[in-house]
């Protein structure tokens, strides 16, 4: 009987041991770390944190690819409600941080010894600003993924222009050359990149940026887009929609490679996309900035899809986690590595000066593109009300445009005020 | 159950009763009863994870029934069951009584049926995305025949349509088996006796019929108010719930509550809320159709 009932309290304990969180176990004789779920991004990690290891420069470092099926942030979520995070975490986008800071649960990574050096020697005086929320830095960028337009130079050239558009003007006497030529079945651009919140930063957010020489869209409590940058953006969108030189979707294919339309906004990541699925498409595309009403100073600013690093609040081997991002960050040889084994720009404003990379830059000329708008490309606005703000410009400002249910003007007033209200409303 | 006679604790037989009711109590526990409770208790309290949950009380309640986007998806679950009731029903009516008429190989084509419905949501999806895309064939085939092109996945009621024509290609194959095992069981006399009292096609099938398949359609029914309610990959994949949210699914309006905007109290609410008004929907379905079959 003494047998059965210790059987059971022993079960019982494995069983609630296994359901509680790990906080008791945190190591501190090791940094934990998770990296993105990709196949370069891993073979990266992998190698630096085993150059890490063998310099013995501070603690030893242990990776592992963030453990989803689903989407990186819901697993960070878990293991933060679970206790089982690690110290530091990659793939993060700063809408998230700013989340997970709100919460209490990230790092100030500017209130950290080295810093300042760390930025310095990265050359992310420029780029630091967009990821600084009063004065606190919660994420740092390790790369910046611009987008840009991709033109099919090909189908440029048969229509007289002998270089990318720059201008809203040349992209309708464009549209109007190229969708004209046969009825309604081939498109000027993909104006609009898709239905869901998150497209807003690849298509109005792109080029308000653009518009706007890279001046915010939204400032805390207030939606600062209903000003002159964005009536021109608007004002471009209704202008393709109404003409017809775009079209409301392009689900069925990518429409670069048929010529459904000859130019659309993409960024780096679709560099190997087309490279294994449409590599004769991709030898005829022509990178050119996103289109604005005049053209700006070069090189134009857009938006910047980056994702950082964080350290959590709980890790306790914070100082020396940070030690370890400032090595993997800071030294040229690492940020040389993962942009050969990532392909995606390392966020550091000197990519194209600094010797160390220009070689990678000399073969791919689509990439040197990138690079050269790395330091004028701006993240998403740091706010937690990301998903509201970008669905409120979805049914307030995109899908009244796209319909022409509502002019211009009417539409970007009225989403910018209905943004005010509810960020009040969420205090 | 039962006591042994000399007092000293349970039978053998009572044990081995309790070791197996105990597992199923077990996982009830576990996996239902401390889910319910904990979301019980989030729904009266305010909690974002990581602190202490606070009592507010009716706080989340009110403000549930205050959120627009909250109570236009329950709006739009209406909308979606306007379109997908008469898919479903008819349907499952045209595969039961197809059914019938099939000689050899009924048992395939029952199989075939069903495959649509053991197939995978977001696979689906995917399809029925090019298909319904503005530039998709479908919209290819209308512009070359007629000059024509349907925003499907981009005007709010085609949308809808678009999300209902989906779910119903996935469930109406087994909603038809579920009609089908109804019309086996009606009496071959009922029709017979029919015929001689010269009972036209249609009489037979309004009176005899119909009558008879009510239980069946009112699992059909049952089944679809449920689908209704816990809609969430199509309109997802499909519409992103535009355009202006008249796609979007309270399930939809809970995932992001909860795990986008971080606010799991007032997602917890919004479940039980959304639980309540779906056992409500069924409750009030049987008692206005409902019939109770009796052969006299």
């Amino acid at each position: 009987m003494t047998r059965r009932r210790d059987l059971l309290r022993y079960g019982a304990a494995a069983l609630l041991a296994g359901c509680s969180p790990r906080g008791g176990e945190r190591r501190v004789d090791r940094i934990r770390l998770w990296v993105g779920p990709n196949a370069a991004e891993e073979s990266f990690w992998k190698v630096a944190v085993a150059r890490w290891n063998e310099a013995g420069r501070g603690l030893p470092v242990t990776f592992t690819t963030i453990p989803t099926a689903g989407n990186s942030e819901d697993t960070v979520l878990s293991a933060l409600i679970a206790g089982t995070e690690p110290d530091l975490s990659t793939n993060i986008f700063s809408g998230f941080a700013v989340q997970l800071a709100t919460l209490g649960q990230v790092e100030d990574l500017a209130a950290m010894p080295g810093y300042d050096a760390l930025v310095e020697r990265r050359r992310m005086r420029a780029i630091v600003p967009g990821w600084t929320q009063d004065g606190r830095v919660h994420a740092l960028p390790i790369y910046s993924s611009p987008t840009l337009l991709w033109w099919r130079a090909d189908l440029l050239e048969a229509n007289g222009l002998s270089a990318p558009p720059r201008t809203y003007d040349e992209v309708y006497a464009f549209s109007q050359r190229y969708g004209g030529a046969r009825g309604r079945s081939r498109y000027g651009m993909q104006v609009i990149a898709g239905r869901a919140w998150q497209d807003r930063w690849f298509d109005f957010i792109s080029f308000y940026y653009a518009a706007a020489d890279g001046r915010p869209y939204l400032d805390g409590g207030h939606a600062l887009y209903a000003n002159a940058a964005g009536l021109q953006v608007a004002t471009f969108i209704d202008r393709m929609f109404r003409a017809r030189w775009t079209a409301m979707d392009f689900d069925a294919e990518e429409p670069l490679v048929s010529g459904l339309a000859a130019g659309a906004v993409r960024g780096p990541w679709d560099v190997e996309r087309f490279a294994n699925l449409y590599p004769d498409t991709l030898a005829r595309i022509a990178v050119g900035p996103m289109v604005a009403a005049t053209p700006s100073q070069e090189p134009a600013a857009t938006f910047s899809d980056s994702k950082g690093v964080v350290i959590f609040r709980n890790s306790r081997v914070k100082r020396q986690a940070f030690d370890f991002l400032a090595w993997v960050l800071g030294d040229e040889a690492m940020n040389l590595l993962w942009l050969e084994k990532t392909g995606l720009s390392p966020a550091r404003a000197d990519l194209l000066e600094n010797p160390r990379f220009a070689g990678y830059y000399r073969t791919s000329a689509i990439g040197r593109a990138y690079a050269e708008h790395v330091a004028s490309a701006r993240p998403p606005a740091l706010s937690e009300h990301t998903i509201d703000v970008q669905k409120i410009m979805s049914a307030q400002l995109i899908e009244p445009l796209m319909t022409g249910q509502r002019s211009p003007r009417a539409a970007l007033a009225d989403a910018a005020a209905r943004t005010d209200r509810m960020l009040e409303a969420q205090g | 159950m039962r006591w042994t006679g000399n007092g000293r604790g349970l039978s053998r037989e009572a044990i081995v009763g309790l070791a197996l009711a105990g597992a199923y109590l077990l996982f009830t526990a576990v996996f239902w009863a401390y889910p319910f409770f904990w979301l019980a208790k989030l729904s009266v309290t305010q909690w974002r994870f990581f602190d202490q949950p606070v009592f507010t009380g009716a706080r989340n309640l009110v403000r549930t029934m205050q959120d627009p986007q909250f109570l236009g998806s329950l709006w739009n679950v209406v909308r979606f069951l306007a379109f997908y009731l008469p898919l479903a029903f008819g349907g499952a009516l045209l595969v039961a009584f197809g059914l019938q008429q099939v000689g050899r190989g009924r048992a395939f084509v029952a199989l075939c049926f069903l495959l649509s419905n053991v197939s995978s949501g977001v696979a689906l999806s995917l399809v029925f995305l090019k298909i319904f895309s503005s530039t998709g064939p479908l919209n290819n085939a209308l512009d070359a025949a007629i000059g024509v092109r349907i925003p499907w996945t981009n005007h709010p009621t085609l949308a809808m349509l678009a999300i209902a024509l989906v779910v119903a290609w996935k469930f109406v194959g087994y909603y038809g088996l579920i009609v089908y095992s109804g019309l086996l069981t009606v009496p071959r006399e009922l029709y017979d006796a029919a015929r001689l009292d010269h009972a036209g096609p249609l009489t037979r099938l309004l009176r005899i019929t119909m009558p008879m398949l009510n239980p069946q359609l009112m699992m059909v029914l049952t089944f679809a108010i449920l689908v209704a309610f816990g809609l969430f990959t199509e309109p997802y994949l499909i519409t992103g719930g535009g355009p202006a949210d008249s796609t979007a699914t309270p399930q939809m309006i809970i995932y992001e509550t909860a795990f986008r905007r971080l606010q799991p109290s007032h997602a917890a609410t919004m479940s039980i809320v959304i639980s309540l008004a779906s056992y409500v929907l069924v409750v009030l379905a049987r008692r206005l159709f409902e019939k109770k079959v009796v052969i006299a």
